[in-house]
This record gives C-alpha cells, structure tokens and sequence, in this order.
C-alpha cells in the first residue's frame, strides 16, 4: 500500500466530509459534523473492516474467498441465535449472553472457513465456485433456521421473534472520550474498537512475524515454500480458518453490536464491498481498512444529506437522491480497479491450488 | 446396505403419505363456512408492527364472528399475486391484504375474482372516487389511516419533551404515501408547537424496496447519528427499520417514539425510553370492515379508520400534566377537524 493511495483515499473522504459540512454549516456547527459523521464511518465500516481483513488472511496465504458475504451471514445469524438460548432458555444474564453469542459468531465463521479450505486446499475445487456454496449456503440455511425456530406455529418462542439480550454496550475511551463534541469518535462498541486493533495486529503479524512471511511465501510461490520445509496445507488451512474467524466478528457486529435483530440477507453485499476494500487497499491491512472508511464515510454522506435537504443548494439537487449519493462507493471501486491510482498486485498463486 | 435401502424407501413412502393423514381443512368453497385470509407484505406475521396488529383485527373476527382465518406470509414481491389467489382459489370469502405494496396486485385479483370481498389495508384507492361511487370496483375497500394526524400528534408532542430544541425522524421510503404522511405529519405538529425547531427528517431511499422497512441497522445507524447532533426525540417509522431506529434512541437514553402500534408492547428493549407510539388503530379498523363485509354492508373505495397516539407508560410521571393537557386537546382538534394538519395525501 503506497502513500499515493492512502492521500487519494484521505482526498475522497475529506471531500465527501465536506460537501455536507458547506450544506450543513447554517445550522450546526462544522465540528459537530465532522465528529458525527467519522462517529458513524468508523462504526459502519467495522464489518467491511473485518471482511476485508478476512480476505487478506486467505489470500495472502493463496486462497480465493468470496464466500465472506455468507460467513458473515451464518455468524451474524448463529451468534444471534446462541444469545437468545443462552439468554432466555438458560437464563443466563445479558452480558454473558453476548459474549456467548461473540464466540459462538466467531466459531462459525471458523467452520465456515474450515469447510472452504477443505474444499479449496484437500479437494482443490474452484476456489470461485467453492466461495459461492458457503454463500448460498448461509442464505439458505439461515433462512430456513430463522424460519423453523421462530415462525412456524408450536416453535420454541411460540411465533414470537424474540430480541438478542441488548447489545454490546458502548465504550469509553478514558481521556480520549470526555474531550466534548470530539469525544464522541472514542465512544464506541467493543466489536469496532476490536476491528481496529486487529488491523494493526494483522499488519504486524504479515509483515514482522515468521508466520506471516510463511504465510506470503504459500501465496506467492508454494511450490518454493514447499521445498524450504513449509507446510503448505497447513499454513492454507490455518489462514482461511483464522480468516473466517475474523468475518464471523464482522457477522457479529449485525446482530450483537448495531441492533438486537436478525433479518434474513441482513449483511445485504458487506461481504463483497470488503472484499472490493481489500483489492482496493491492495491485499493490506492499512489498505484495506481505509479503503473500508471510503465506503463507511459514504453512507454517512447519503444519511446526513437528508438532514440538511432543505438547505441543498438548487444547482446541487442531485444530491437529493440519495441512491444517487449512495452510488459514490461503487462508482470509486471501479475507478480504483482500472488501476488509476497504482497497480493492484494480487499475490502470485492466489485461487491456485497446490499439487505437491 | 441393501436393508439401508429399504429402510429409507419405507420412510420416503411414509413421508409421502404424511399429508394425507393431517386433520382435513375447513371447506371454505360452502357457503356457510366464513373464511378470511390474510396475505402479509414482505415481511413477517409478527413483525411487531403492520402485519401483527392487522391479523390481531383478523383473529378477533375468528373470536367475534366465528370466521376460519389463515394468513400467508409473502417472502418476496414477486408472490403477491400467488398468494393472494391461492386463498382466492380456495374460496375464501375476504382477503385481507397488508401494505401499500400490493395495492395493485390487490385491485387485479379484485376485479377477477368479484365475487370475494377484498380489503387493502394501507392501500389508498387513488382513482376518481365519486359520490355515486360508480368508478369504484364494488369489492374492494381500501382501509387507509390519517397517518398525517397520528405524525401531527407526536410531532407535537416530541416539540413539547425536548430539551435541546433538536428532534429526529427515522422512516422508511417516502415513495410509500402512509410513510410520507408520518414523516410530513410529525414535522407539522412539531412545528405547530415550535415553529423554528430543528428537525432530522430521513427516508431510506435505497434502491431496493422492499429493504426499505428490513433495515434496522441502518435505521440504528441513521438514528445515532442525530443523537450526535443532539436530536433528543428520535420517531422511528417504517417496519423493522424504524425499530432500529427507536432501540438505538432508547439504548442512548433519548426519548423515541414508536409507530403504527403501541410499540411498549412490541419492543420491549425500548421501554424504558418509548415516549409514545403514533398508532393506526389498524386492529379495530379491520376487524369492522370484516364485519361490513359478513353483514352484507361492505363499503368500496376508500375506508378511513382512526389515528391516535399511545399511552406514555413508564414515562408517565416525566410527562408535565401540561403537555398532557395540550395533547389532549391536539387530538380532539385533530378529530372533530378545527386542527387540521395540512399535509397532502400523497407527496406531490
């Protein structure tokens, strides 16, 4: 990830910044602004943030993921569903609930990520085509689930979806969050600090560790790896498990985190925008993680544009619409993927499978 | 493993013959036999929301007039018309429909099927309506609510409990009419009270319809961030978005206000912080026209029921005995029409 990227990445998001503040400024201050639109950002890429991060452990280590969207989904669903149980049938209090509900939507996303390197490492199928089962599989399985459990006359909660116990409560970064109107940026959720933390985790562990430069060597050339002494499957299966680990506390954040609810196809596309973060950010941590504040920065764009739709200026009446607005994000990635700003270089054997 | 074989064709066998052996459906074609079927919008039967209250109005005409009621939920917009003539084919007697959304695949099955009574809930019957009433397909009556008057009456009320001068509104998409006319009502009445208010309006506009009311996260979203604007009243209204929207308010200690429903018995995660709810009186509304229809006095066109707004619960002894004065006198205003909320039907 080079610096050139990071700048237009910085560029993108200060003008989208500022196109509500010159429309907001009349009535609230700029600052307030500013702070509440990077509040809603951060939380709204977390689950980008963690996709992306997803991706980067796969395939870093040469394995092809496009099953992200559906890891997300079947955590987002299955730690929802192991907080209610722990919550309501065991009775246990809220907090352990959600905890419960943390791990069992990171265990998930594990077996999921099982699953695809079974496929893709032991049975070299397609790595595409295995990516797309895990995808329809969670819609499917979820959707099924959702329904038996909860809706079907005689089921468990007698027709009556129940909620998680709450959500994961807010934290308070001391110092940090008391600075007023500012503050407010380090006052958020566990699972949002969480995908921060392992950004820069992640950039330590692939870059400064030997397990990271064994994990680059699988994904650029494992055939050399292979003859060094690396376990190849090994290191392609302990990636893509630790990668689906990493999506099933970005599922997490659906269900645990924002609200108390599970909707089928709830993640609606968060897998794939993570995984166009991660090309964009060029398969880095830092990469992606700013590639995902672009797309978290552009939906708080299309919110807070509505708030000031009285005082868009007329020339500006595009921007009433907020699909219109909504657009910027998909509109960017392409322009990113033809390769205006720098080259995207994938890792060498990336979605080849390995013949020893 | 032969034997493995048999076992498993004996099981699929008898799985075949299971539906045979399920108690036999009341025939619904006879004509003493009352059946009402209800199709759900894409969403769920106990949504908490449109759905539930309305087949609540259904179920009580099963307890009220003895009918034999079903409904079907629809899981995507394409089934609308599926649904509707699968009750339609069966011979029930009225199709209750709920939600904008299938007021044309309503009024179709209305004019093939003439002989069933058909009632649109939510569905505003938008073709000359005349006196005489001769434009008006005979068994159709969409039931539709002053959703402006129940917007009008929290608006005021959210003017009246803010301390910062700052109140939000989450809904779902403007191109849905009853929607606009919350969002617009509640700017009405807040400004009624406060004519310089700040007021955070949002619809979700995304491209895909039917995600408009299944968003809660982005409703929760949409929500915070008013609250960091320092909204201090948050009115969530569309379907599970607008849940979104009022759990996060009552999660952040501001007041919300729920919609369609008394929602203090729908979501009870916002209790503690629900203000109100401005509420469809969609229970009774149904059930009366179920009734119209069984008597023989069904009405077509346009069916107005009642707005009002919900009990404050909890919340009760932070509400002056002032405000409750002033709300009170809003909605007698608003009902015997001195108060009038000057909110078009529809957005121009």
């Amino acid at each position: 990830m080079d610096w050139r990227r990071f700048g237009f990445i910085a560029f993108i998001i200060t003008i989208l910044f500022s196109v509500v503040v010159l429309i907001g400024k009349a009535e609230i201050s700029p600052v307030v602004i500013v702070t509440s639109m990077l509040a809603t950002t951060i939380a709204v890429a977390t689950p980008l943030t963690l996709g992306a991060l997803c991706g980067v452990y796969c395939e870093r280590a040469g394995v092809v993921n496009i099953g992200i969207e559906g890891m997300m989904l079947a955590a987002a669903f299955f730690g929802w569903l192991t907080a209610i149980y722990m919550n309501t049938v065991f009775g246990l209090a809220p907090m352990p609930s959600l905890l419960g509900g943390v791990a069992a939507a990171i265990l998930t996303g594990g077996l999921l990520g099982l699953f695809h390197a079974v496929l893709s490492v032991t049975f070299k199928v397609d790595q595409i085509i295995g990516g797309t089962v895990i995808n329809i599989l969670a819609v499917g399985i979820t959707g099924f689930l959702n329904r038996q459990l909860f809706f079907e006359k005689g089921s468990i909660f007698g027709g009556n979806v129940p909620h998680a116990p709450g959500v994961l409560p807010r934290i308070q970064i001391p110092l940090l969050a008391d600075i007023p109107v500012v503050g407010r940026i380090f006052d958020q959720q566990p699972i949002t600090f969480a995908a921060i933390l392992l950004v820069i985790i992640t950039h330590f562990v692939l870059f400064y560790t030997r397990w990271g430069l064994r994990t680059r060597s699988v994904g650029e050339h494992p055939r050399a790896a292979d003859t060094v002494g690396i376990d190849v499957y090994f290191m392609r299966y302990a990636n893509v498990i630790i990668g689906g680990m990493l999506a099933g506390l970005g599922g997490a954040y659906f269900t645990l985190e924002s609200v108390p609810s599970f909707e089928p196809l709830m993640t609606n596309g968060r897998g794939f925008i993570a995984l166009a973060a991660m090309i964009f950010g060029n398969w880095t941590p830092f990469g992606a993680w700013a590639a995902a504040l672009v797309f978290g920065a552009a939906q708080a764009l299309q919110i807070n544009l509505q708030f000031f739709r009285e005082s868009i200026p007329p020339q500006w009446a595009f921007l009433q619409i907020s699909y219109v607005v909504g657009l910027a994000p998909y509109l960017l990635t392409m322009i990113i993927l033809t390769g205006i700003i720098g080259k995207n270089i994938p890792p060498a054997a990336d979605g080849q499978p390995y013949e020893k | 493993m032969k034997r493995l074989y048999g076992v498993i064709a004996v099981l699929l066998v008898a799985a075949l013959l299971m539906p045979a052996c399920a108690p036999k459906a009341p025939d619904c074609t006879k004509a003493d036999v009352f059946c009402v079927g209800m199709v759900t919008d894409v969403g769920k039967i106990d949504d908490k929301s449109f759905n539930q209250s309305t087949w609540e109005g259904v179920k009580l005409a099963e307890k009220e007039l003895g009918a034999i009621v079903q409904y079907l939920e629809t899981t995507d917009s394409k089934d609308y018309a599926k649904n509707i003539s699968t009750f339609a084919d069966a011979g029930y007697d009225v199709i209750v429909t709920v939600g904008f959304a299938l007021g044309e695949a309503t009024a179709a099955a209305a004019v093939q099927y003439p002989n069933i009574k058909f009632i649109g809930v939510d569905q505003f019957q938008a073709w000359p309506y005349d006196e005489d009433k001769t434009n008006d397909i005979a068994n159709l009556a969409g039931l539709n609510f002053p959703e402006d008057q129940a917007g009008f009456l929290v608006g005021a009320l959210a003017a009246q409990m803010t301390k910062s001068g700052k109140i939000g509104g989450v809904f779902g998409t403007d191109v849905v009419p009853p929607v606009w006319r919350f969002g617009e009502g509640y700017r009405a009445g807040a400004q009624y009270i406060t004519p310089a208010i700040e007021l955070f309006i949002v619809y979700h506009n995304d491209v895909g319809f039917d995600k408009t009311f299944t968003d809660p996260e982005w409703g929760a979203t949409t929500a915070n961030s008013m609250i960091d604007k320092g909204a201090d009243v948050i009115f969530g209204g569309g379907g599970k978005t607008g849940n979104g929207a009022v759990i996060a308010a009552a999660q952040r200690s501001v007041y919300a206000i729920g919609v369609d429903t008394d929602q203090y018995y729908t979501l009870p995660e916002a209790q503690k912080m629900l203000l109100s709810s401005a509420m469809k009186l969609l229970t009774p509304g149904t059930l009366e026209l179920i009734k119209l229809a069984k008597e023989g006095k069904f009405p077509s066109g346009n069916y107005l029921g009642k707005g009002g707004y919900a009990p404050y619960h909890d919340l009760d002894s932070q509400v002056p005995a002032e405000v409750k004065t002033k709300m009170e006198a809003i909605n007698a205003g608003l009902l015997d029409g001195s108060l009038l909320t000057n909110v078009p039907p529809v957005k121009p």
